[in-house]
């Protein structure tokens, strides 16, 4: 574009600096393009997932004519006898997710309570890489460990076989408090010091200022961060699969064997044929995770949209 | 109620006045850096007395060892002697928690807490230990009145407390310490981050507050020291450079130091 008029000097024949703009416009292009594509790739490879998903899930209920009330509702799971009631899956995924939610929240509301709030800033810098290194530890070594130490205790101390919803609760609480623990602790740092010292202003103990201001102020963090760990729960396979005995039944108890969802799925996925009614069953069992998944999205986003609000 | 044992020095009095604060050669440090030196004031009950001096003189610092708010500082360590009803405040086996009920503080910037207004009025009565909801019920009412914030909030004080405007929140702020009845409040630049509307309004509020209870404000607002403040002390680099009854303070600067301040030569 040139711009010709008696008075001005055509700009686009010079370097100068109001021209800038249009230079750095031309590197911002670049850039801009590249977050765009890459967006659009996410968001089209989990939308093509979620399509994937479903079109072999549904197949169940199309193609070999399973009804959905029957999947759901069903309470006997066999692969063999055609039977794909996932009620006893359902059930121990939830008895799993709920179970180690309730075991691991305290114990990691007190951690990040200690590492936020009791320990100085020193104390905080050995505890948190420590935290941290514990999320990243794969999910097959807590499996793993729960398989050697803690099935074979439960069955000597407790009873039962060892396998069970109490080893899963347990490894699986111990898996999730890390995350559980770091995101916590993240939203007590985010409390503004000043709502603890008006407070203690206002003559509370360290605890009732705790529990009375600091506690509330970061419950949107603590609650996002419960249902975090509850999601990782909830779609754990490997580890769960090690040490919940495999059962596809309903858990009558604790101590012993049960199924969930996942585990269902990874320890039946290569006895299945291609194509086969076993097949999509199991893909039909994807399918409710991924809307459980969904679920849990939906509700940490609604908690974190009232935190903002 | 505070409980510890008499300290062993004895305070004269000054005439006239009748000291609710006694210090004696306040020294506070931060780690080794001396942020407050060799402070001996007498400060008058019911009456306005205003913190002055350029940044970082050590005003802050000073205002909160009356209610001890700079324990929360792990390398704040003060000697020396504040006397407060017979009491050593500066005495470790002080119950602070019992003092701060007694000596209530507010900050420079509002902060209510993320809760009801209801709750925010309420907060330091619950710790205390009081449960009777027609008990708290009437504390919010009066305190409310008191700070001038009961007929903006009466239909709303199940609302959260972020939803009132910034001079709404420092009245609420005021709300919540005066509903624990305290003798003395002590206020850091409660208005530095206020509109001169709501400033006038806290002015206003405080010279009521007077006739019942001690104030202590800092401020950085020459005006406001002049417009609310009987006395006004004068701090520079950590030292009590002067103090005296406001008017003349200002009219008849007896340190020369005092004077440079006032005429706006540094600061
Ligand atoms: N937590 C702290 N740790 C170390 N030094 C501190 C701390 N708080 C304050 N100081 C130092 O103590 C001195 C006095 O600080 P103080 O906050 O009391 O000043 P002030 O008069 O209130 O200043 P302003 O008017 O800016 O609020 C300053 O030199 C400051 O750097
Ligand atoms: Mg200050």
């Amino acid at each position: 574009m040139t711009i010709q008029s008696p008075h001005s000097k055509d700009l686009s024949q010079t370097n100068h600096w109001l021209l800038e703009g249009m230079k750095r416009y031309r590197r911002d292009l670049g850039a801009h393009i590249f977050i765009y594509a890459v967006a659009i790739f996410i968001i089209l490879a989990s939308l093509s997932l979620t399509i994937f998903l479903i079109t072999k899930g549904v197949q169940l209920f199309t193609h070999d004519g399973v009804s959905l009330f029957t999947m759901i509702f069903g309470s006997v799971w066999d692969l063999h006898d055609g039977k794909y009631g996932a009620l006893p899956l359902i059930a121990g995924s939830f008895a799993v997710t709920v179970l180690a939610a309730l075991f691991a929240t305290p114990l990691s509301i007190g951690t990040a309570l200690f590492m936020g709030e009791i320990a100085n800033k020193r104390g905080r810098k050995w505890m948190q890489p420590v935290i941290e290194m514990l999320v990243g530890i794969p999910s097959v070594v807590y499996g793993f460990i729960g398989l050697t130490v803690i099935v074979p205790f439960i069955r000597e101390h407790i009873g039962g076989i060892g396998f069970g919803l109490l080893a899963s609760l347990i490894v699986v609480g111990v898996m999730i408090a890390p995350t559980i623990i770091s995101i916590t602790v993240d939203g007590l740092l985010g409390v503004d010091q000043s709502l603890r010292e008006g407070s203690y202003a206002l003559g509370a103990t360290r605890w009732q200022m705790i529990s009375r201001v600091v506690i509330p102020a970061a419950s949107p963090a603590i609650l996002s961060a419960i249902l975090l760990g509850m999601a990782r729960a909830f779609g754990e396979a490997l580890a769960v699969q090690m040490v919940i005995g495999n059962t596809a039944v309903f858990p009558k108890s604790l101590v012993y064997p049960a199924a969930t969802l996942t585990t269902t799925i990874t320890s039946s996925l290569g006895e299945t044929v291609e194509g086969s009614t076993a097949n999509h069953s199991l893909w039909a069992l994807g399918l409710i995770l991924l809307a459980m998944s969904y679920v849990f999205i939906l509700v940490i986003r609604w908690i974190g949209r009232k935190r903002n609000a | 109620m505070l409980t510890l044992e008499k300290p062993k020095a004895s305070v004269t009095p000054i005439k006239k006045i009748n000291p609710v604060f006694q210090v004696k050669d306040l020294n506070i440090y931060y780690g080794d850096t001396l942020a407050v030196k060799d402070v001996s004031v007498q400060f008058p009950e019911r009456a306005i007395t205003a913190l002055i001096g350029p940044s970082g003189c050590g005003k802050s610092t000073f205002l909160r060892t009356f209610n001890r708010m700079n324990d929360l500082i792990p390398e704040a360590r003060a000697t020396g002697e504040v006397i407060y009803q017979e009491w050593n405040i500066l005495d470790p086996r002080l119950d602070v928690v019992a003092l701060r009920k007694e000596i209530g503080m507010l900050f420079q910037k509002p902060n209510p807490f993320p809760k009801s207004i209801y709750e925010n009025v309420v907060h330091g009565l619950k710790c205390a230990g009081v449960k009777k909801k027609a008990v708290l019920d009437e504390a919010v009412e009066i305190s409310l009145k008191q700070a001038d914030l009961w007929d903006e909030t009466r239909d709303r004080l199940t609302k959260s407390a972020l939803s009132l405007s910034g001079g709404q929140q420092q009245r609420l702020c005021l709300a919540r310490a005066l509903a624990l009845k305290p003798k003395v409040l002590l206020l850091d630049e409660p208005t530095s981050a206020l509109d001169p509307i709501s400033t006038a309004k806290i002015e206003e509020l405080l010279l009521e507050l007077m006739k019942e209870m001690t104030i202590i404000i800092v401020t950085h607002n020459m005006q406001q020291a002049a417009r609310i403040a009987d006395y006004t002390a004068f701090f520079f680099q950590g030292r009590l450079e002067e103090y005296g009854a406001t008017a003349a303070l200002f009219e008849a600067p007896k340190v020369e130091r005092t004077k440079q301040y006032l005429s706006g030569q540094f600061g």
